[in-house]
């Protein structure tokens, strides 16, 4: 038997398998298009499986509503919570940097959520500001981070906007800046919004780095510096919101399992 | 609620058509009963601006007090008004008459008087500053009351010239009276959010019901209001809650149905909250007196809640969450309104969730509605 958990954030569809154990069976990762729904299909079919196969489906992320076939809609805050407990169990504290926010959670060690922050609206604390420095640094995504730590003497991004930290970037190249100078700065304006919402919650222990951000060694080791806490990261970091999806899922249908008289809601 | 579009249509029928001076108020702390005894019509900048973000069209107006240089971080009640100014006074509500005199208290917000400063301007009407100290924790120190009197004193004789009728004692003592009993109803109906479940919710509902208070203090249509409330909500048969929140800080007026469905499907009732207590302190007691007439006035105008510490506010906050045996908090933020919000944040109550969320109560532009349903959910999540 399998349950499905699916993550459905503004740039990526992540989705993963598990089976009755919770053991993570597939993974499958999609970039989202404008039509969530049929994003959300094809990570279905992905898995070479039918939805009358799969015994219970768990939707989280921005577009959760829009899955269609989902038993039960959660938030990423709960799921990233749980899914950080499973993964990195000695954090009490998780931080999740998606394409467009951060969030940071306390969790206690079963993962239920004691409390959460949410950064404010603007994408230059999310990693959406990183791609557009990719861009305009004229690099790949996965490259950025490795280069910034190669920094020596950071530059300051003092933006609050992810659109004017753009044309900081360009002022910074023209005045003929090193890019890892630059990358590392970047960095560190968005790990300096993250680390305030952790230390809103008091964290003073390992702090779990969980969304596709967490693949950045340079966003870790900004982190690293800002919060002067150890940062965690796992593998399936950036499948943590299915992960905790799945995991919800099974323990929903558990509780179904014992009294079917639970209503869905 | 229909007999509550009567008597908002009402008054701002008698704006356009009336007769009579106009005075222009703010709504915290201010002391209306005077003016009313003295014949003037009687206006609220805010309140107006409120209509217009609920109706949709503060938007238009904020756009265009931008076009004048106004920046994004003002207050959205402030470019509203002055973007209604802009094009003629005339809203949804018609025209707006002008003033012939503003009277502005200091003690319910900051902004409001450099707002009527900027329209004082516009309209070459003369303002008068009710300057209202601080109250801080206690009640208001003897000293400063006498200092508010002294002005309210000064205020009379003023509007007595413009409005060319003296304030009898008789038609004050009156109007106060009426004041009196219109707040003993309206905090009954407050207080039935004490039963289990709550017939009445003190946010989502309480913000419309509020609208009497606000704007017909002291008149007997506004007695007669909250009497046939009352019994309305007397004669209830409340529907089942799942959970009981305290809510601080006004409503997104321009999403209001968008934010009260973000509770309503998780079955939040809404037991006290502070923003229906925003114009006057009758919850702790107060009440306006007939033999107190110009004391009474002072005293409200300084015990308003914007008037109070952030300690204060804090210790009302826990009071209500225990005297409405509340499970969560919830604290909206409005983000071009400084006097409710700065602080906010530290307002949270130990021991009890609390869910902090920030829009704005004029401009639609703040609002994010798939942002907020993620925290609301995620923080009922937790709850359940």
């Amino acid at each position: 038997m399998f349950v499905l958990g699916i993550d459905l954030g503004s740039r990526a569809c992540h989705a993963v398998l598990a089976d009755g154990e919770g053991r993570i069976a597939e993974r499958s990762f999609l970039p989202a298009a404008a039509d969530l729904h049929a994003t959300a299909r094809r990570a279905l079919e992905s898995f070479g499986l039918r939805r009358d196969e799969i015994q219970y489906v768990a939707a989280t992320g921005f577009g959760r509503g829009q899955v269609r076939f989902r038993d039960l809609a959660i938030t990423e805050i709960t799921c990233h919570a749980r899914a950080a407990r499973a993964l990195l169990p000695d954090a009490s504290c998780v931080l999740d940097i998606g394409a467009r926010n951060a969030r940071a959670i306390r969790t206690c060690a079963d993962g239920r959520t004691l409390g959460f922050r949410v950064g404010d609206r603007c994408a230059a604390g999310g990693g959406r500001l990183l791609e557009r420095a990719a861009r305009a640094l004229d690099l790949p995504l996965d490259e950025i981070g490795p280069v910034s730590l190669r920094a020596q003497d950071p530059v300051a991004v003092s933006s609050v906007c992810a659109v004017l930290a753009e044309s900081e970037i360009v002022r910074h190249v023209t005045d003929g800046r090193a890019v890892e100078d630059i990358l590392m700065g970047l960095h560190l304006s968005v790990a300096s919004r993250a680390a305030a919402l952790v230390r809103q919650l008091g964290a003073d222990g390992d702090v779990a780095l969980t969304g596709g951000v967490a693949r950045n060694a340079g966003m870790v080791a900004a982190l690293e510096r800002k919060l002067g806490l150890p940062v965690r990261t796992s593998p399936d970091s950036e499948y943590a919101g299915a992960i905790g999806a799945a995991l919800l899922a099974l323990k929903r249908l558990r509780i179904l399992d014992h009294d079917p008289r639970v209503r869905l809601s | 609620m229909t007999a509550l579009k009567r008597l908002m249509a009402d008054w701002y029928r008698d704006l356009s058509e009336g007769e009579g001076p106009v005075v222009y108020l703010p709504v915290g702390g201010n002391v209306a009963e005077l003016p009313r005894a003295c014949g003037f019509r009687v206006f609220f900048p805010e309140v107006n601006a409120l209509q217009c973000a609920l109706r949709k069209v503060a938007g238009e107006f904020i756009l265009r007090a931008e076009e004048q240089g106004y920046s994004p971080d003002v207050c959205g009640y402030v470019k509203s008004d002055m973007g209604l100014a802009a094009s003629g006074g005339s809203g949804p509500f018609g025209t707006i008459p002008k003033p012939d005199i503003l009277l502005c208290t200091t003690s319910g917000c900051s902004t409001t008087l450099k707002w009527f400063e900027a329209l004082a301007g516009i309209h070459e009407a003369p303002l008068f500053v009710l300057d209202v100290p601080s109250v801080r924790d206690g009640a208001a120190d003897p000293h400063a009351l006498r200092y508010v009197v002294r002005q309210v004193e000064e205020l009379a004789s003023v509007l007595e010239k413009i409005g060319r009728r003296k304030p009898s004692r008789d038609r004050l003592a009156e109007t106060l009276e009426r004041s009196r009993q219109a707040e003993d109803l309206w905090m009954e109906i407050l207080d039935s959010a004490r039963a289990k479940p709550s017939p009445f919710d003190a946010f989502f509902e309480a913000v419309f019901f509020m609208a009497p208070i606000t704007v017909l203090r002291g008149t007997p249509e506004c007695v007669e209001y909250y009497r046939a409330a009352r019994e309305e909500v007397r004669g209830r048969v409340a529907e089942p809650e799942r959970r009981r929140i305290v809510v601080d800080g006004p409503p997104p007026w321009p999403h209001f149905r968008a934010f009260r469905d973000l509770f309503k499907r998780w079955g939040a009732r809404c037991v006290a909250s502070t923003y229906v207590r925003v114009g006057g302190d009758w919850d702790e007691g107060f009440r306006h007196d007939p033999s107190r007439p110009f004391e009474s006035m002072a005293e409200f105008a300084a015990r308003c809640y914007t008037n109070r510490s952030l300690p204060a506010r804090r210790a009302i906050l826990e009071r209500e969450i225990r005297r409405f045996d509340a499970d969560a908090l919830v604290i909206h933020s409005v983000r071009s309104c400084r006097p409710y919000s700065v602080g906010q944040a530290c307002l949270r109550v130990r021991d009890v969730p609390t869910l902090f969320l920030e829009s704005d109560l004029a401009d639609p532009r703040h609002f994010n509605e798939g942002e907020m349903r993620t925290r609301v959910d995620a923080f009922f999540e937790v709850a359940r």
